[in-house]
């Protein structure tokens, strides 16, 4: 049996060490109204904001970077679930669709998600790229013209082919897709001196998963930037059309605001909160948005879940959590036709594992004590493609939290029952002795034809449907097409002088592979550009 | 932060039940039912009659999952309450509005298939209600099952003593330099 409880971890933490000097201000003890002044005010940590600080900052400007999210690095990561949803994902790991169709896991910390993500770093696919110049007007970002900033950025956060054997859950989809002939890869990972054990989704605990949080914000606040944390970026400040900083809430260890107001002022405001926040936070200041845009085409991947029970163990809480893939079907019936599926396996740890899993009592039970036998596929639905898939709208909670409305579709969920089917294929050719796709009404299956008469049987609806998201994407559509685009590509926004959004928000549909090296790449060209014309 | 029930954004529920719940927000303040006197003793969010309401419904939710390894429906409860600390308060406004809802007879009927509060039914019609609610086609039944089942198992199974009743040995120790 797998065990590595006895496994000891003791690696230098680079945020506890005084002598670095950095400029880090605890937004917990701000309890007075101040302003503060930079050239660049960034809304945000993680993979967008992250970049362009480093960028930015490298350059001469002076940075600003406020944070919703607690500071916390590698002493605070204890390898438990517990901590890791309440401290760092939004909404404590609770946050949902509004009417709970889908689980929403998203980062809210110093480095955002790039802290607690699985560390699978895919460029953009070319048929996605040009989608987006075709229906979009999306001007600069072909296959070739990203290219040297895919290459920059895989360079800076180490990403390069899993060189380890998988883990036994990922060593399923490569055995699986061999029996079938189905294609499958192995994944690039943005780590350095990983020690394969798998608690990327609780905070790296040894620094090796590259995130913004040992990389490019150490990088910024080296190059004088200022960091402000549990710091809400509550409201552009605008005046006439032009941007000209943000109202910052200040956030105690509750997550409700101290009272005192911090302003920052700066000529330049990049939103970078990601999906859902950066719509949100223009929603909430009134930004000018004439055809009513904003928010709207948010896109989450929604992602179908099929759990295999083995003879023999699998352990899928320990190892590199994802390191092999298939694209098989992720264009299978082109780039806008039935959903398209990119296929994975997911890393299960037992709160995890229980809220995915379902059902009650007994039954419930006799399955989360197989875990240890369970290898857990998933299939990433590409959204926002089809004419019928739209995607999800933001809205505002009273308070001003935001909230996305995301239907879940015919769409949708004929392609949730197609991937069910693959997936159940898949694992049986693997060897599993039962498989299950994560559907309230639906138990295990002891055979493939057995599956496949099963799932003929199963109403495909929402919220019965198991779907879950890591990723989100879009709200603040990219493109030279007024219509449908409220940013341009090169990541200013059209209706307001001075504000940039550089995160995954602009991307103007899915990406159809996971999301970060895209987030990465398109930062690093606005950002630079961005950097080219303040000091121009 | 307003963390209770108020007419308007209960009003707002989703559209899946808004009809339902309008109606049920009526009945509530009418009952009293919505009043937010804080939270009950030993817990941080849940108020006391969510306690009350919950409580049995964790107990039969989780079952084994409790008696295997020594705990009680509370120690369920509770940590269904420590689960609640890392949302946002609009997190935990919504929920507290279906459970407002869920106080009312009615609205129980509607969303779970029985009239009686879950305290005064037994293990053993506890257990056909979870099925038979589990099987609902109505959209509400669907959300509320979903959203309070869920995270019952996932604020138990985050508790290390959980975690490892299901065959998961452990995290590796960390060592702070």
């Amino acid at each position: 049996m797998q065990d590595l409880s006895t496994l000891t971890i003791n690696v230098k933490d680079p945020w506890k060490n005084p002598a670095n000097g950095w400029d880090v201000i605890d937004g917990r003890t701000i309890t007075d109204n101040r302003t503060l002044e930079a050239d660049v005010i960034i809304v945000g940590t993680g993979a967008g904001g992250g970049v362009s600080a480093e960028i930015l900052s490298q350059r001469g400007l002076k940075v600003i970077l406020v944070e919703a999210g607690k500071l916390k690095s590698s002493d605070d990561f204890k390898l438990d679930e517990s901590q890791a949803y309440r401290d760092l994902y939004q909404e404590g790991a609770l946050r949902a669709t509004k009417d709970a169709g889908m689980t929403v896991l998203q980062g809210r910390t110093v480095g955002g998600t790039t802290v607690v993500n699985w560390t699978s770093s895919f460029r953009t696919p070319q048929k996605t790229l040009q989608y987006w110049h075709d229906e979009f007007g999306v001007q600069g970002l072909s296959q070739a013209q990203m290219a040297p900033w895919f290459q920059q950025m895989e360079n800076r956060l180490n990403i390069e082919k899993w060189a380890m054997p998988p883990n036994a859950n990922n060593d399923i989809l490569k055995r699986g897709c061999d029996e079938k002939g189905w294609h499958s890869a192995i994944i690039p990972r943005n780590v350095s001196g990983c020690w394969n054990i798998g608690y990327c989704g609780m905070g790296c605990p040894t620094n090796a998963k590259q995130s913004m949080l040992v990389t490019t914000l150490p990088s910024a606040l080296d190059h004088g930037s200022t960091l402000i944390y549990s710091a809400q970026a509550d409201t552009l400040i605008i005046e006439g059309d032009s941007v000209t900083g943000v109202r910052v809430r200040p956030l105690n260890d509750d997550k409700v605001p101290t009272g005192a107001t911090v302003t920052l002022k700066g000529k330049t405001v990049i939103a970078a909160g990601g999906g859902i926040q950066s719509p949100a936070l223009l929603m909430r200041s009134d930004a000018p948005d004439p055809n009513g845009l904003v928010g709207k085409r948010t896109f989450l991947h929604p992602t179908t879940f099929v759990f295999g029970i083995y003879d023999k163990e699998i352990a899928p809480y320990y190892g590199a959590p994802q390191s092999m893939y298939s694209d098989e079907f992720t264009f299978k019936h082109g780039v806008n036709g039935p959903a398209g599926y990119k296929m994975e396996m997911m890393p299960m740890h037992p709160g995890l594992s229980g809220a995915l899993m379902g059902d009650f009592g007994e039954r419930a039970r006799e399955e989360i004590e197989r875990l240890p036998n369970i290898a857990t596929a998933i299939a990433l639905i590409r959204d926002g493609f089809h004419e019928d898939n739209q995607g999800g709208t933001v809205e505002l909670r009273d308070n001003g939290e935001p909230l996305l409305d995301y239907p879940v579709n015919d769409y949708l969920l004929e392609g949730a029952k197609r991937s069910h089917l693959t997936m159940l294929e898949m694992q049986f050719a693997a060897g599993a002795r039962e498989v299950r796709p994560s559907h309230t009404h639906a138990s295990y299956y002891k055979s493939w034809k057995a599956a496949r008469e099963g799932v003929a049987q199963l109403d495909y609806a929402p919220v019965i449907t198991g779907l879950g998201s890591a990723h989100v994407m879009g709200g603040l559509t990219m493109g030279a097409d007024e219509s449908r685009c409220t940013v341009n590509s090169d990541g200013s926004y059209k209706h307001l002088n001075g504000l940039y959004i550089i995160d995954g928000s602009v991307f103007p549909t899915s990406i159809g592979a996971n999301p970060q090296l895209s987030i990465y790449g398109l930062s690093a060209r606005n950002a630079s550009a961005l950097a080219d014309k303040l000091k121009g | 932060m307003d963390q209770g029930i108020n007419r308007r954004s209960f009003l707002k529920l989703s559209a899946a039940g808004s009809a339902v719940l309008a109606t049920g927000s009526g009945l509530a303040l009418l009952t009293g039912c919505s009043s937010n006197d804080g939270p009950a003793t030993g817990y941080k969010h849940f108020r006391q009659q969510d306690v009350d309401l919950l409580t049995p419904l964790v107990g039969a939710v989780l079952g084994p999952a409790l008696t295997d390894v020594g705990a009680t429906a509370e120690d369920g409860m509770k940590a269904f309450d420590d689960l609640l600390e890392g949302g946002m308060p609009g997190t935990r406004a919504a929920l507290f509005q279906v459970l407002d809802l869920m106080q009312l007879g009615a609205a129980r009927w509607y969303i779970t298939g029985t009239w009686a509060s879950f305290a005064d039914q037994s293990e053993q019609e506890i257990k056909q209600t979870l099925t038979e609610w589990s099987a609902s086609e109505r959209s509400l039944s669907r959300m509320a099952f979903k959203g309070l089942t869920q995270p019952i198992h996932m604020a138990w199974y985050v508790k290390p003593v959980a975690a490892r009743s299901t065959g998961y040995p452990g995290p590796p120790q960390k060592i702070i330099a």
